[in-house]
C-alpha cells in the first residue's frame, strides 16, 4: 500500500465534521503546546462511549483507515477494535492515525478529559489536547526510551511557557 | 488557555537577544522553543505540516535515484 504524506489538518478536520470526541496525544500534542520537533503521525484518545464509537467508524470510512500493522494489513477496524483498550494503528489517505483507548497507566478518555484544554487551529476548528503537564506525566508513566528521549524538550518548553 | 505571541528573539537578524540563554543545561535549543511559543498553535501545525512535507520530499528524490 502507498503511503501518504501526514495531512493532520484534514485528518482532524473529518473527526471535527463527524463530531467524534477525542483528545490529542503525542507529537502532534507537543508541537501544538510549542515543541519543536517532528512527527509523523497523529496520536489520539478517543471515548469508547457506543455513540462516539458509531460516529466514529463514520469518519474512518471517509479517511478510507485501513490497519497498517502486519497481519492485519488492508483491514478496516471494526466496532469492537474501537471499543478496546488497545492501540489501533491505522493508515488514512491523510496519512497515519493512531486511535488509542487508553494511554500511560490505563487512562482512558474520560479521566484525561480533566487534564485538556481546547485550542483554535483553523478557522471554526477547535481540537481537544492534552495539557502539557499531562503529556509529560503520560510519557513518564509508559517508560519507553523514546517517550524518555522526549521528556527533556518538553520539560524546557514548560518551563518557557511559564516565563512567557 | 491564553496564547503567547510574544517575539523572544530578534526577527529582523534572527538570532537570539543578548541577555537570553541558547540551549539549557541538558542541550535543549532554547531559541527554537521560543520561536515556536511566538507562534499561535495553528501556526505550529503549519510548521508541522511543512516539516513532514519537506521531509517527505527528500525521502521521495531519494527514492528516485
Amino acid at each position: 500500500m502507498p503511503e501518504p504524506s501526514a495531512n493532520y489538518l484534514a485528518i482532524l478536520k473529518i473527526l471535527h465534521q463527524h463530531k467524534v470526541k477525542f483528545i490529542i496525544v503525542g507529537g502532534v500534542c507537543a508541537v501544538l503546546h510549542g515543541a519543536p520537533m517532528a512527527t509523523f503521525d497523529l496520536d489520539v484518545v478517543h471515548s469508547r462511549d457506543r455513540d462516539n464509537l458509531t460516529r466514529l467508524s463514520a469518519a474512518l470510512e471517509v479517511l478510507g483507515a485501513l490497519y497498517r500493522v502486519p497481519g492485519r494489513h488492508e483491514m478496516e477496524p471494526s466496532l469492537s477494535h474501537l471499543a478496546s483498550e488497545r492501540h489501533q494503528l491505522l493508515m488514512t489517505r491523510f496519512g497515519p492515525l493512531d486511535l488509542l483507548g487508553t494511554i500511560g497507566k490505563g487512562r482512558d478518555y474520560d479521566q484525561l478529559l480533566q487534564e485538556t484544554v481546547e485550542l483554535e487551529i483553523g478557522p471554526a476548528l477547535k481540537v481537544r489536547v492534552s495539557t502539557l503537564e499531562s503529556l509529560i506525566k503520560t510519557k513518564e508513566e509508559t517508560g519507553q526510551e523514546k517517550d524518555r528521549a522526549a521528556l527533556p524538550l518538553l520539560r524546557r518548553v514548560l518551563e518557557e511557557k511559564a516565563k512567557a | 488557555m491564553a496564547e503567547s505571541r510574544t517575539p523572544s528573539r530578534n526577527l529582523e537578524i534572527g538570532l537570539p537577544l543578548a541577555h537570553e540563554q541558547t540551549y539549557s543545561s541538558d542541550g535543549v535549543d532554547l531559541t527554537l522553543i521560543r520561536w515556536m511559543l511566538s507562534l499561535t498553535p495553528a501556526e505550529r501545525l503549519q510548521v508541522l505540516q511543512q516539516s513532514v512535507e519537506s521531509l517527505q520530499s527528500l525521502r521521495d528524490a531519494r527514492a528516485k535515484r
